[in-house]
């Protein structure tokens, strides 16, 4: 009787010093780990529109909520500011025929706060995850590996696999030149002023002229 | 029943069981999105909307629920009438008015916008003021006879002070994201998998004993070491939701270790139910439908919290599984075992005895409702893992983008539209047999007309 009393006790205790103890160090750690110095009025505004909007109970975030609509974690690294800009104005205009979200008749202000703040949380320190999807590594090569790394079937479609978004990309090397495709990678809005593809100029040279050699192949 | 005060579990088990009904309403709302693309109710009841809904009605039978039970079992253990029998009664429709205006207000974009607590702050206030009755009416009618206070009545106890402090650390608005939940899982997490633990672990202790006639040294034996293990493990196991939210990497350790861990708590409460419930054999069982919901509920909690728990609890496989269908499938399983099935379990032993019932009578539809939950519960389940599985792999390992491998999940949505249907089903029988044996025995109504009736 009195020996699980006390070890009731004692666990008790002993777990919630060990607790209060990490916390203390987390939270101390966790200000660089969050870059909590970049969280501006701006991106506290779109953390509220978040909430205020019950987006969380669709979408996850840092892998947590409703499982109906994407993680947006990493959401600006892999679509880009004028992508989530233009989707946020309107979301049917981008995803015609699949799941649909509501249009929440954002504000241009509103629509650059919730930016900001999908900005803010792509840059934690997330301990890596998600995980850089294996299959892809380990089956494409090439310009068609630069291709599904860079998330570009999210938009474009080859053969029936990826987004109907953008146009599909299965014949694109019967319709354009290299030199066209290289330029498009490059600066999208050089062929049209208001594209909403993001530029992939950051690219070190070799991948970029791989990813235009694997499309102007696709006949 | 021998206090009349006990009366009022009633009274919270007849508003719970609507909202269970209505809990499963919504799910079923959410779950026909899945499947077709084109949504009717979009701009009406969109999924945040109807998922939201569903996981606050989740939440607030099954408290309603475990109050109404505390109340009776409180009353029960330390041999007095509950302390306050109005404060009981006006917690109740605070309770209630909180929950249905925190319902109402979801409709208009009334929200908090943190998954299940998304009730504006003065709701969340609303609540706690209701916890505090809750809290103050039961300290008051345990300390009316203290020295009666047994192990099952400490443990209770312990598991509602933890369960409203820990409700706190959900309230206020944190400009950091990762700092917002890190203290968001201090509810959600140290709720299912630390205070409700307790208040579970106590009240199937004496709904044990009150059932099955084993003696309460038997029952009694191992609760503080089955409390114990569940907060060692429990505590600091909160760790295995730090591993990927902006918290520093040791997590991927402490909370590996400690985590996994959490199923023993589990099992010895299972072995020490098969126990208990073997040791009965030879005693006579009088009410059979709530011994059947608690000893599959054991069941159920070992596998839905401890089985599918651990499936997904260390790193390795966290990394790829966290945030997909197989956390659904997990979730629908551990909260439907450990908390869902000890609340009908509870209602079924205390509802005869109040309204003066032999337990005994006709159990038909009890048992043909007890059937259709389980097994489509089980179906629904699965159907999730299967989608999860599927999910991890062409998302998570192929790469694909979610809404293509959400299409290619359609079958197992499908499939869990089917069990949902089913579930609704059982739903609605169970909530038939239940209302039917909260509602008075003609003797009973008789007496209380004779009294109530004019002198001649």
């Amino acid at each position: 009787m009195h020996t699980t009393r006390i070890l009731l006790v004692v666990a008790t205790v002993l777990s919630a010093i060990i607790f209060l103890g990490m916390t203390v160090d987390t939270l101390r750690e966790m200000g660089p780990r969050t870059h909590a110095d970049q969280i501006s009025e701006r991106v506290v505004a779109g953390k509220w529109l978040w909430q205020k909007n019950d987006c969380n109970d669709c979408h996850t975030i840092l892998g947590i909520g409703g499982y109906y609509a994407p993680d947006v974690t990493k959401s600006y690294s892999i679509r880009g500011e004028a992508w989530l800009k233009a989707f946020l104005k309107d979301p049917a205009q981008m995803y015609p025929n699949t799941r649909q979200m509501p249009n929440f008749h954002f504000s241009d202000d509103q629509v650059g706060a919730i930016v900001a703040y999908l900005k803010w949380v792509s840059e934690v320190d997330t301990n890596g995850w998600p995980p850089a999807p294996e299959g892809v590594a380990l089956q494409a090569s090439g310009g068609q590996k630069v291709f599904l790394a860079q998330h570009c079937n999210t938009c474009h479609a080859i053969e029936g696999s990826g987004g109907t978004l953008a146009p599909d990309l299965t014949h694109v090397g019967s319709r354009r030149a290299e030199d066209w495709i290289l330029q498009q990678i490059n600066d999208p809005r050089s062929h049209k002023a208001d594209s909403i593809m993001p530029s992939f100029a950051q690219l070190p040279g070799d991948q970029k002229q791989e990813l235009a050699d694997y499309l102007a192949g696709l006949k | 029943m021998r206090y009349k005060s006990q009366r009022i579990a009633r009274e919270y088990f007849l508003v719970a069981l609507p909202l269970f009904f209505l809990q499963v309403v919504f799910g079923l709302l959410a779950s026909v999105k899945y499947v077709w693309n084109y949504d009717p109710l979009l701009n009406i009841l969109p999924f945040n909307i109807a998922r939201t809904i569903h996981l606050n009605l989740l939440v607030f039978w099954l408290l309603l629920a475990l109050m109404g039970a505390t109340y009776y079992m409180v009353a029960d253990e330390i041999n007095t009438e509950i302390y306050s029998l109005r404060l009981a009664r006006i917690q109740l429709w605070l309770l209630s008015a909180s929950g249905v205006a925190a319902i109402i207000g979801y409709f208009f974009h009334w929200s908090f916008g943190m998954p299940f607590l998304e009730q504006p702050t003065i709701i969340k206030v609303a609540i706690v003021i209701g916890a505090l009755m809750f809290l103050y009416n039961i300290v008051m009618t345990m300390f009316a006879n203290h020295h009666k206070l047994t192990r099952t009545t400490a443990t209770l106890l312990g598991g509602m002070v933890m369960l409203s402090v820990m409700f706190l650390f959900g309230i206020p608005f944190m400009p950091n994201l990762s700092t917002q939940y890190y203290f968001w899982w201090w509810v959600i997490h140290l709720w299912v998998e630390g205070a409700w633990e307790l208040i579970a672990a106590s009240l199937v202790a004496w709904c044990l004993i009150k059932l099955t006639g084993v003696s309460r040294k038997t029952v009694e034996g191992w609760v503080f070491a089955e409390v114990a293990l569940v907060l060692l493990t429990g505590i600091i196991g909160t760790g295995h939701h730090y591993y990927w939210i902006g918290t520093p990497h040791y997590w991927l350790v402490w909370g590996a270790v400690f985590s996994a861990a959490e199923p023993i708590p589990i099992i010895m409460m299972l072995v020490d139910a098969v126990r208990d419930l073997l040791k009965a054999r030879t005693l006579p069982i009088v009410n059979t439908l709530a011994l059947a919901w608690l000893g599959a509920g054991a069941f159920v909690h070992f596998m839905g919290a401890g089985v599918w728990g651990f499936g997904q609890t260390l790193p390795q496989i966290n990394r790829w599984t966290h945030g997909t269908q197989i956390t659904a499938s997990h979730g629908h399983f551990a909260f439907w075992g450990a908390y869902a099935m000890l609340a009908i379990a509870l209602m079924y032993a205390v509802l005869p005895e109040i309204a003066g019932r032999a337990p005994n009578g006709k159990q038909g539809i009890g048992f043909a409702a007890f059937m259709c939950l389980n097994f489509s519960m089980i179906f629904m389940v699965m159907a999730l893992l299967i989608a999860g599985i599927v999910q991890v792999y062409l998302q998570r390992v192929m790469g694909l983008d979610f809404l293509e491998v959400q299409g290619h999940l359609r079958l197992w949505f499908e499939v869990r539209l089917v069990a949902g249907c089913v579930f609704t089903v059982g739903t609605l029988l169970l909530l038939w047999d239940l209302v039917r044996l909260a509602l008075p025995q003609r003797a009973e109504r008789m007496a209380v007309e004779a009294v109530g009736a004019p002198a001649d």
